[in-house]
C-alpha cells in the first residue's frame, strides 16, 4: 500500500488509511471475494478514513471522483460526494458538466442519475428567469435517449425534473416524448411519459394513477377531464395504432385515456372492430376472419363483457321489477298488474337475450386469441372467458 | 444467431435428439406482425430475439439443446453444471470484477440461493457467510455493500436471506436486530414508502419499491417492531408504524397499464411488481391486501402481455424483449395473484384450487431449459448472452415457480404474529396430468428444483427458522 498515489502525496500523509476487512480472517476464507486492483484498494482505504471523521474538503471530494472512475456503482461514494457539495458549497454547474461528461460511459450506472436529482434539487433555488438550465437539460437527456431510449433510471430522472420544476404544460415535454414515439412508436417509456403529462395527478408530492381524485370514482379515473386532451389523445393514439396494429403501447395508452374519462371502452368499438373483418356468407354464418391486430381482438373481448355485464344489470333490475310485480300480484293486487308483468317480463328476456349475445361475441374474440392469435396466453383467454359466461348463467340459473 | 454457442456433444445420444412434441407455438413466429413499413428498433430487435431462440425451442442442431431431450422435446436440467458454475461463483473474482463491489451480498445470495434450489445442503457455509457479512454490517444498524459502506436495503435484504439460509443461532445472532430496527426507521418515508438507504444530513437514497419489499422482510424475519423508533423521521409526519401509508403507497404504484411501477408516476416494470405484491403479501392476505390496493383485473391483463411467443419467456415491461430473470420477477407474481384470486385454502385439504396458473407453465419451462441453459454452465438472459449469478438464481427461481402450486393457508398459525399470512405459505408440487392444471409439466421429474417461500425468496424452512429464533429471542427496545 505503500508505494501506492495517496500513500505517497504529502497531501494525505496525515490520513491513517483503514484497511479493507472483507471477512479474510482467523483461517476463514469469505466469499465472493474479489481481486481488487492496487489503485482502488488504497483510494478505498483512505475513503473509509475520511469518512470515519466525516471529512468535508476539496480533497476528498477528489478522492470520490478516483473512486467513481474505477467503480461508478459504488453508491457510497456517491452519497458522500453529494454531502461534501453541499457542505463545501460547490458550484452546482460545475457538478453538472462534470456528470454530462462521465454520464455517457455509464449507461447503465443508475447512482449518477440519482446523484443528479440531489444536486438538480438543490440548484432550483439559484436559478434566475433567464436561465437555460431546463433547455440544456433536455437537451442532454435526449442526448442520452438517443443512446438508450427506455433507460428505466433516466426516465425516473425525468420524471422526477416535470414534477420538481412544474413542467407539465411545458411544450418541451410534449416535444420530445413526440420526437421519441416518431423514432420508435414501441418505445413505451415515452407512451408512459405522455400518459403521466397528460393525466398523471399534479398536486401532492408524487402521484400514480389517480386514485380517490374523488367520491365514487374508481381507481385511475379523473375527476374532471378536459374533453379536448381527450378527444386529441385518443386520436393520437388511433394514428400511432394505424402505423403498427400490433404494437401494443398505444391500445393500453387509449384504455389508460378512457379510463382517466370515464368513458366505456365501446367508445373504440368502431375502431377496433376495423382490424378484424369477417366474411359473411348467404346464410350470415361467418366463414372466415381477418384478424390485423391480437391487440383490437382484445379490446373488442372487454368491450363486449362491459356490455354483457350492463345488459345482464338491466335484465336483472327487470326482473326484480317482475318478481315484485307478480308477488304483489300473487297477494291479491288488482288484474291490472298484469300487463307490468309481461311488460317487464319481455323486458327481461330481451334483456337477457342481448347480454346472452354479447357473452357469446366476447367468447368469440376470446377463443380466436386462444386458438390461433395470442395462445401462449390460452391459460389467461380461459379465465377471462370462465368469466364472462358466469354473466349469462348466472341469473339464467336464478 | 449466438454463434459463440458451444455444444456438449459428449452428452448426445442419437435416439433422444427426436423431438416429440414442440408445438408449432413454440417453434414459429406469431401470426401477426406488423408492416416492415412501421419496423423501429424495438419491433426489429424483437424479430431477432424470437428467431434466435427458435433453433433452441425446436431442439434444431444450430441451435444446439444441451444433451438429450425429454419426450417433449426439451433439454434437461444440467445440474451438474450449474452447481460447478454456482460453486465457483462463491469464490474470488478477477480484478475486472471490481464494478460489483458493492453487490457482494447479492453474488453470495444468488449463489447460495442457487444452490439451495438445486438442492445442495449449504450449511456447510455457515462460517463463510458469518465472516463475509460481518464487517458489512455498520454499528448504526444494516448492511452495506462491503466493509465502510452505507447501510442499503438491498445489502440488508441479501445479508439476511443469507444468514436465513444457512442458519443457526451463529448466524441468526450476527445480526444486531435493535440497530437495524433504528436505521430502518431512518428510511421510512413521509410519503408511506421507504428509501433504499441514506446518506444522513438531508442526503437521501434513492425512494422506490424495492426498499419497501426490502424492509417488510427484514422486518418480518428478524421479528422488529412493527412501530417506528421514537427518532424516526416519518413520525414527525404523523406516520407511527413501518406499514403506515404503505399499502396506499405501493397502489399509487400501479400504472394505467396495470402494472407496477418502481415509484409513483414511472414505468410499469416487473421487478417492481414482484417487490410491491410480495410486500403486500408481508402486510397481509393477499386476498385483502392485493385485492384492496390494486386493481386486479388490469394487474392480470398487463402481467399475462409479459409472456411472448414462440420464445415462451416473460418479458419486464410492455415492448421489451423476454429475459430469464423475469421467470421469478414475473413468474413469481403469478402465486401471488393466484393466491390473492383462490383466498386462503385450508392446510389439509386436497389440492384444487379454483383457478389454476394463468400462465403458460409449458412456456416459461421451454424457454428457460431449452433457451437459458448456458453451454458451460450457469444460466442466462437469452441466447447469445453470458450466464452470471443472478440469472442463474432468478431463472432457477422462475423453474421452481412453475413447478409447483404455492397457496396460502388460513389453519391457526403459530408463527408471525401480525405477519401470520406471510408464513402460512404451503405448496405441492404439481403433478401432469391433473385435474386442475392446464399445462402438462414438459420438464423431466428428475428436473425438479427445490420450493422456495413465495415471498421471501428462500427455503420455507429457512424462513420459518429464522422468525422462529427471533420470536423466541425478543429483543427488548
Ligand atoms: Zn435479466
Amino acid at each position: 500500500m505503500s508505494s501506492g498515489k495517496y500513500a505517497q502525496s504529502p497531501e494525505w500523509a496525515d490520513i491513517d488509511p483503514i484497511p479493507l476487512d472483507d471477512g479474510n480472517g482467523d483461517g476463514i476464507i469469505p466469499l465472493a471475494t474479489i481481486a481488487y486492483p492496487p489503485s482502488y484498494t488504497e483510494a478505498t482505504s483512505y475513503l473509509r478514513a475520511v469518512m470515519a471523521v466525516n471529512e468535508m474538503s476539496d480533497r476528498a471530494l477528489k478522492l470520490t471522483e478516483d473512486i467513481i472512475r474505477i467503480n461508478p456503482a459504488h453508491y457510497t461514494v456517491w452519497l458522500y460526494r453529494a454531502k461534501i457539495i453541499k457542505e463545501l458549497d460547490k458550484k452546482l454547474t460545475d457538478e453538472i458538466d462534470w456528470l454530462n461528461r462521465v454520464s455517457g460511459e455509464n449507461l447503465k450506472n443508475y447512482q449518477i442519475w440519482h446523484h443528479r436529482q440531489i444536486i438538480v434539487s438543490r440548484l432550483r433555488d439559484s436559478l434566475t428567469e433567464e436561465s437555460d438550465f431546463l433547455t440544456e437539460e433536455r437537451d442532454f437527456l435526449m442526448d442520452i435517449f438517443a443512446r438508450d431510449s427506455k433507460n428505466y433510471h433516466v426516465w425516473i430522472y425525468r420524471h422526477w425534473l416535470v414534477r420538481h420544476f412544474n413542467l407539465w404544460e411545458d411544450e418541451r415535454e410534449t416535444l420530445d416524448v413526440e420526437t421519441l414515439i416518431d423514432r420508435d412508436v414501441h418505445n413505451n417509456s415515452a407512451w408512459n411519459h405522455r400518459y403521466v403529462l397528460r393525466f398523471s395527478p399534479r398536486d401532492g408530492p408524487e402521484a400514480g394513477m389517480p386514485e380517490n381524485s374523488g367520491p365514487g370514482l374508481k381507481r385511475g379515473q379523473l375527476a374532471v377531464v378536459d374533453e379536448y386532451i381527450v378527444d386529441a389523445e385518443l386520436e393520437y393514439a388511433e394514428d400511432k395504432i394505424r402505423l403498427a396494429p400490433e404494437n401494443r403501447s398505444p391500445w393500453h395508452y387509449a384504455r389508460g385515456v378512457l379510463r382517466a374519462a370515464k368513458l366505456p371502452l365501446s367508445k373504440w368499438k368502431r375502431f377496433a372492430s376495423k382490424f378484424i373483418i369477417e366474411e359473411i356468407d348467404d346464410a350470415d354464418n361467418i366463414i372466415k376472419v381477418h384478424v390485423k391486430s391480437s391487440l383490437a381482438l382484445e379490446l373488442l373481448a372487454d368491450v363486449y363483457a362491459e356490455e354483457a355485464q350492463a345488459k345482464g344489470a338491466e335484465a336483472e333490475r327487470d326482473k326484480t321489477v317482475n318478481d315484485d310485480a307478480e308477488e304483489a300480484q300473487a297477494e291479491g293486487a288488482e288484474a291490472g298488474r298484469d300487463k307490468t308483468v309481461n311488460d317487464n317480463a319481455e323486458a327481461q328476456a330481451g334483456a337477457e337475450a342481448e347480454r346472452d349475445k354479447t357473452v357469446n361475441d366476447a367468447v368469440r374474440m376470446l377463443t380466436l386469441l386462444k386458438e390461433e392469435y395470442d395462445p401462449i396466453r390460452k391459460n389467461y383467454w380461459d379465465y377471462k372467458m370462465r368469466l364472462v359466461t358466469r354473466l349469462s348463467s348466472l341469473s339464467t340459473a336464478a | 444467431m449466438s454463434t459463440g454457442e458451444s455444444r456438449e456433444p459428449k452428452m448426445f445420444t442419437g435416439a433422444s435428439r427426436k423431438c416429440v412434441k414442440n408445438p408449432s407455438l413454440f417453434t414459429e413466429l406469431p401470426p401477426i406482425s406488423d408492416p416492415l413499413s412501421s419496423e423501429t428498433e424495438t419491433s426489429k430487435i424483437q424479430r431477432e430475439t424470437a428467431n434466435s431462440c427458435l433453433p433452441f425451442l425446436r431442439g434444431d442442431d444450430d441451435g444446439g439443446p444441451i444433451g438429450p431431450l425429454t419426450s417433449w422435446g426439451v433439454p434437461r436440467l444440467q445440474k451438474a453444471q450449474h452447481l460447478e458454475y454456482l460453486y465457483d461463483s462463491l469464490e474470488d473474482y478477477p480484478t475486472h470484477f471490481v464494478g460489483i463491489d458493492s453487490s457482494r451480498p447479492w453474488m453470495v445470495y444468488w449463489a447460495l440461493a442457487g444452490l439451495s434450489l438445486l438442492g445442495e445442503d449449504i450449511t456447510a457455509y455457515r462460517q463463510r457467510v458469518i465472516s463475509t457479512f460481518a464487517p458489512m454490517q455498520n454499528p448504526t444498524g444494516g448492511f452495506g455493500g462491503g466493509h465502510g459502506q452505507f447501510s442499503h436495503c438491498a445489502s440488508s435484504f441479501a445479508a439476511t436471506l443469507c444468514l436465513a439460509m444457512v442458519g443457526g443461532t451463529d448466524a441468526f445472532k450476527l445480526i444486531d436486530r435493535k440497530a437495524m430496527w433504528r436505521w430502518l426507521g431512518d428510511l421510512k418515508l413521509s410519503n408511506g414508502g421507504f428509501q433504499v438507504c441514506t446518506g444522513g444530513e438531508g442526503i437521501s437514497g434513492e425512494e422506490d419499491v424495492r426498499g419497501a419489499y426490502c424492509a417488510m422482510t427484514i422486518i418480518s424475519l428478524l421479528d422488529l417492531p412493527i412501530d417506528l423508533p421514537p427518532e424516526a423521521e416519518a413520525r414527525r409526519h404523523g406516520l407511527r408504524m413501518f406499514s403506515s401509508g404503505l399499502p396506499e403507497y405501493l397502489s399509487r404504484c400501479q400504472t394505467f397499464e396495470g402494472g407496477i411501477s418502481g415509484s409513483p408516476g414511472t414505468e410499469a416494470h416487473g421487478a417492481y411488481a414482484f417487490c410491491a405484491l410480495a410486500c403486500l403479501c408481508i402486510l397481509g392476505r393477499p386476498e385483502d391486501t392485493i385485492k384492496n390496493y390494486m386493481d386486479v383485473p388490469l394487474l392480470l391483463s398487463w402481467l399475462s402481455a409479459r409472456q411472448y411467443s414462440p420464445e415462451g419467456g416473460l418479458s419486464g415491461r410492455t415492448n421489451k424483449l423476454v429475459d430469464g430473470c423475469y421467470s421469478h420477477w414475473v413468474g413469481g407474481c403469478w402465486p401471488l395473484l393466484q393466491s390473492a384470486l383462490n383466498g386462503a385454502q385450508a392446510a389439509s385439504a386436497s389440492v384444487s384450487p379454483s383457478v389454476a396458473s394463468l400462465y403458460s407453465r409449458e412456456g416459461l419451462a421451454r424457454y428457460i431449459l431449452g433457451c437459458c441453459q448456458g453451454p458451460n454452465g450457469g444460466l442466462r438472459d437469452k441466447p447469445g448472452k453470458s450466464p452470471d449469478s443472478y440469472h442463474t438464481c432468478y431463472t432457477l427461481c422462475g423453474l421452481s415457480v412453475l413447478q409447483n402450486y404455492h397457496y396460502h393457508t388460513d389453519s391457526s398459525p403459530s408463527l408471525g404474529g401480525i405477519f401470520s399470512s406471510a408464513f402460512s405459505w404451503h405448496y405441492s408440487p404439481i403433478l401432469t396430468p391433473s385435474d386442475f392444471e392446464p399445462d402438462e409439466n414438459v420438464f423431466d421429474e428428475d428436473d425438479r428444483v427445490t420450493a422456495f417461500h413465495p415471498v421471501y425468496t428462500i427455503p420455507h424452512r429457512a424462513a420459518e427458522n429464522m422468525r422462529a429464533w427471533c420470536e423466541h429471542e425478543k429483543i427488548a427496545i
